[in-house]
């Protein structure tokens, strides 16, 4: 009789992980198929509007750039000078130099002629006090710039005191080593305008991956695709995760983040929930849960939208080691977020982003590493007592391979029917060998870096806080 | 024809390039043209025209850096006349003050052009 | 033979979900082979796509030239520029060389005025190319109807203008603003008489782009813009208030006034700044009575205002608001205090000892 529970118990959990793993798979399938519609559409909408009107147009309402710097010397003149170049009349760029020890203050004085200004600030989102104080140029030809110098209190107290110092309806929270492209904020700025009967709370871009492409004078000269393949496979991840994830869920209105490279937000509503959070590594998703919760409980009609075009590009690590940190972090920031806005989940009353969305990503983003490696010790137990049945293990594993494959190349056949940024001869190849290889050169590091994330969240709070002051800001 | 005035013409507008081309050779004058800010300024440095046509907005280096580099890198007094399109007054300034002699906005005629570009050459 | 059995019996025996298991991993074995066929085959299609778009642009920019410079003063059409409309004939048979056509037309035409550039237009109408267009107004598509819009519009084609207004209210936003566009950019301010019959909102979008059309004409002569101060669709009456601004509509100052008490927050806001910009001296009258009672957004306008249109009486009623809780507020009546009465203002330092305050106060005094 023992033995017969025992077997029903094993029959349960075995089912249980098959449910799981075809909830997902269907998951992705159904988000796939929305975001192909989805994409038809922009594409057609898109193919009418001619951004150069909107362009010089001092009708358009204003954006500020803010992009916190910390330590950025090496390239802070460079990524200045491609901010200021965005082809949109009614913008400023404000940098904050979130006390940075290097001497990126004097060299931005000494390229831009900056001179300390007398500037009011209205001060809704309290944040560390300036060091310096705020710059502007005496040089007409760089009057969108503002330079803020302050103490250092992270990137969330940095782009506080961003919000608190912009005068536009609008901005624009971007990380400063990123690349925008000319018309990034035309289109960004699209839908906000033109979307009536309900208010457009925020807006978020794709992120691009710039390793290997050739920058010059702040602009992409030409795109490349990197040789090392932990990089060819963060692209297809990210090809994966934007084109064919966050387009359906900008559909269903149930978009919870937006990379904090680059997103545009509506100025009035982002400060009065508070502005950034500074005591969490998730700082962007945290922010978009929290605008929307708010809106959500006003009963007021919103929306997030996203832009599928290629408007930003940003280094990707280009090493395991900073790999690994970065997705610890990003493990380490949806725990947080979810766990802080835990009364939305499965409450009826937040509609689509109680029901849909964050179940989705409690069930599907949270929980899928740590079932993953719940399945892995199981698996090991069998191992252990020989109890694995090697051809039932392998069926599983296939099925999973196949379909990350297949995934994997439908998102690649979207990406040539839509941006085809990856023109050149041969890349093809590559493209079609990383599909094959990335469950293997990046998932298990993904897993791992996800795992230290769990036990960094739970157990090791010195690291939870700690980094924050200490390290102000990290890549992508 | 030997003597024929020579002109650098940068544009990144194919087609347009070519009308003008064809337009300007008609009145006697020996055209170089460019497609981008850089080939611009390899022309200018190996021909020095007599005159340099160019529009603002152009890729790789803009029509300013073009007159900038003209002005005060080679020194030269070359006239400059820049192409503008609707919306850049605040940039045709610019070009003043970098040393551009005259600036005609797009849509532009180019029967004016060519009259200019006489005057000037005259 | 064996193999093939065992694997059979294999299944059979399994159990159900291994049995799904492998069924799935199957089907998306037999799908990936075709996917990876027709990536290859999508890459190579669009490379050549690419070299042969490229090509053909090259093609048809020298025959344009060639058209162009083959002209002569006696005929309207020489016997070599028709040899060319012949040859452009033939190929706008076949739709993508159609669109290349019209790209490389607009690409020259976008950039010059004058004689080539009704030569030009007098090529659209010869090739044919017009009645592709005409043609689109009708279709069941609404991308398609746009598109037609749109080029007609770029090719300036007044003749369109009644199969293109029976568009107004359709219900594709992008119909209706390629439609908008069409009527603003041939027939300049008259075009905007849409706007009496519109029924769908105008987004901000829209007003821009209109706006921008309209800024970029030589004629400002605007038409009279008092009935859609008092139009019924709301975004009607937003956009007119831009064009009162922009245009200084001085005339138009009464209904200004009357939608100071329109039922809609946003209209309300966008009047006081059209009227703060035209100096109207009674709005703020009217304003002062019932100022509290309005919404913050309004009371900041307002106070923005006052600071534009202060007289020496308003001093007892600017003090009031010093220490408002709006930020705004207190910058802008401080800002006039500071103007009316330097004693009083200079005083303040030594009234208060709240911090912020005496930072605003700082510097106005300063700045």
């Amino acid at each position: 009789m023992g033995a017969t529970t025992y077997q029903i118990i094993l029959e349960i959990i075995h089912y249980l992980f098959f449910i799981y793993s075809i909830a997902a798979i269907g998951s992705y399938l159904v988000l796939a198929a929305i975001s192909a519609v989805e994409t038809v559409e922009y594409k057609r909408k898109n193919s009418f509007v001619n951004y150069k009107e909107i362009m010089s147009s001092n009708i358009s309402p204003s954006i500020s750039i803010i992009a916190p710097a910390y330590n950025e010397s090496l390239n802070i003149v460079e990524n200045v000078r491609s901010l200021l170049s965005n082809h949109y009349v009614n913008y400023d760029v404000i940098i904050v130099n979130d006390g940075s020890k290097d001497d990126s203050l004097e060299k931005l004085i000494e390229v831009y002629d900056l001179v300390q200004i007398d500037y009011l600030i209205n001060e809704q989102i309290p944040t560390k006090p300036l060091r310096k104080g705020i710059y502007k140029s005496t040089n007409p030809a760089f009057e969108k710039l503002i330079i803020v110098d302050k103490e250092n209190g992270g990137k969330s107290d940095a782009l506080n005191m961003g919000l608190n110092i912009s005068n536009s309806k609008y901005v624009a929270c971007i990380d400063v080593d990123c690349l925008l492209l000319e018309d990034s904020l035309q289109k960004m700025i699209k839908p906000f305008l033109e979307t009536t009967g309900r208010r457009v709370i925020a807006a978020g871009g794709v992120i691009r991956i710039s390793n290997s492409c050739v920058v010059k004078d702040g602009k992409l000269h030409d795109v490349n695709f990197p040789k090392k393949l932990l990089e060819q496979g963060q692209i297809l991840e990210y090809i994966r995760a934007f084109l064919l994830g966050r387009m359906a869920w900008s559909r269903l209105n149930g978009l919870l983040v937006i990379s904090g490279a680059f997103g545009l937000f509506d100025k009035k509503i982002a400060i009065r929930v508070g502005g950034y959070d500074t005591k969490t590594v998730g700082e962007d998703m945290e922010l978009v849960v929290r605008m929307r919760g708010h809106m959500e409980e006003l009963k007021k009609k919103y929306k997030v939208a996203y832009i599928p075009d290629p408007l930003c590009w940003t280094e990707a690590p280009d090493n395991y080691k900073i790999f690994i940190s970065q997705r610890n972090r990003w493990t380490r920031g949806t725990i947080e977020t979810l766990r802080r806005h835990r009364k939305i989940g499965f409450n009826p009353k937040y509609k689509a982003l109680g029901m849909l969305s964050y179940p989705y990503w409690f069930f599907f983003e949270r929980l899928a590493p740590v079932i993953e490696v719940v399945g892995l010790f199981y698996f090991g137990i069998l191992i252990l007592f020989n109890f694995v049945r090697w051809d039932y293990s392998f069926a599983f594993i296939t099925l999973a391979y196949l379909f990350t494959v297949f995934f994997s190349l439908i998102a690649l056949i979207t990406e040539e029917l839509t941006y085809h940024q990856y023109k050149k001869k041969g890349t093809g190849f590559r493209l079609l060998r990383i599909a094959f290889l990335e469950p293997i050169v990046t998932h298990p590091f993904i897993l791992y870096a996800a795992i230290r994330g769990n036990i960094d969240y739970y157990f090791n709070k010195k690291k939870k806080w700690g980094e924050m002051t200490r390290k102000g800001m990290t890549k992508a | 024809m030997s003597d024929a005035k020579k002109i650098v013409l940068a544009e990144d507008n194919s087609i347009f390039l070519l009308l003008l081309k064809f337009r300007l050779e008609k009145e006697g004058y020996k055209i170089l043209t460019a497609v981008d800010g850089k080939e611009a300024i390899d022309l200018i440095e190996e021909h020095s025209p007599e005159l340099i046509l160019t529009d603002i907005m152009m890729p790789f280096i803009s029509g300013l850096e073009v007159i900038s580099h003209v002005r005060n890198k080679l020194n030269m007094k070359t006239p400059i006349i820049v192409f503008s399109s609707a919306g850049q007054e605040e940039i045709v300034l610019k070009a003043f003050d970098l040393g551009a002699t005259d600036f005609m906005s797009k849509p532009l005629s180019p029967n004016e052009l060519v009259i200019r570009v006489k005057r000037l050459l005259r | 033979m064996n193999t093939n059995y065992f694997l059979i019996d294999y299944f059979n025996e399994s159990p159900s979900i291994i049995q799904v298991a492998w069924s799935i991993s199957v089907v998306f074995f037999i799908i990936i082979i075709p996917l990876i066929l027709y990536l290859k085959f999508l890459r190579g299609h669009l490379r050549k796509k690419e070299r042969v778009t490229a090509e053909l642009e090259n093609d048809y920019e020298s025959s344009l030239i060639n058209y162009l410079y083959s002209g002569n003063e006696e005929e309207e059409i020489s016997a070599e520029q028709q040899v060319i409309i012949n040859q452009l004939k033939e190929c706008i048979k076949d739709p993508f060389r159609r669109k290349i056509l019209i790209g490389v037309l607009l690409k020259l035409k976008n950039e010059i005025s004058g004689e080539i550039a009704e030569s030009i237009h007098k090529l659209y109408f010869h090739t044919g190319l017009v009645n592709f267009a005409l043609s689109r107004l009708k279709h069941e598509k609404w991308f398609v109807i746009a598109k037609g819009i749109r080029e007609l519009k770029q090719f300036h084609v007044k003749e369109a203008h009644d199969e293109v207004i029976v568009h107004i209210n359709h219900p594709r936003r992008e119909v209706r603003k390629e439609m908008q566009l069409y009527m603003v950019n041939l027939f300049y301010f008259e075009g905007l008489d849409f706007l009496d019959v519109l029924e769908t909102p105008l987004s901000e979008w829209d007003q821009i782009q209109l706006l921008e059309v309209l800024q970029r004409m030589e004629n400002q002569n605007i038409s009279n813009i008092k009935s859609w101060l008092n139009s019924s669709n709301d975004s009607v009456i937003i956009f007119a208030l831009k064009l009162a601004k922009i245009y200084n509509q001085f005339e138009a100052k009464d209904e200004l006034i009357n939608l100071l008490h329109h039922i809609n927050k946003k209209i309300r806001l966008e009047s006081i700044h059209v009227l703060s910009y035209l100096n109207a001296l009674e709005a703020k009258e009217i304003l002062k009575n019932n100022i509290e009672e309005r919404s913050p957004e309004e009371q900041i306008a307002f106070f923005k205002m006052m600071e534009d249109l202060y007289e020496q009486t308003d001093e007892s009623f600017v003090v009031k608001y010093i220490h408002h809780e709006i930020f705004e507020i207190k910058v802008s009546t401080l800002k006039i205090l500071k103007v009316l009465n330097r004693e009083r203002f200079n005083l303040l330092k030594f009234e208060s000892s709240e911090p912020k305050f005496l930072r605003i106060v700082n510097f106005i005094e300063n700045n």
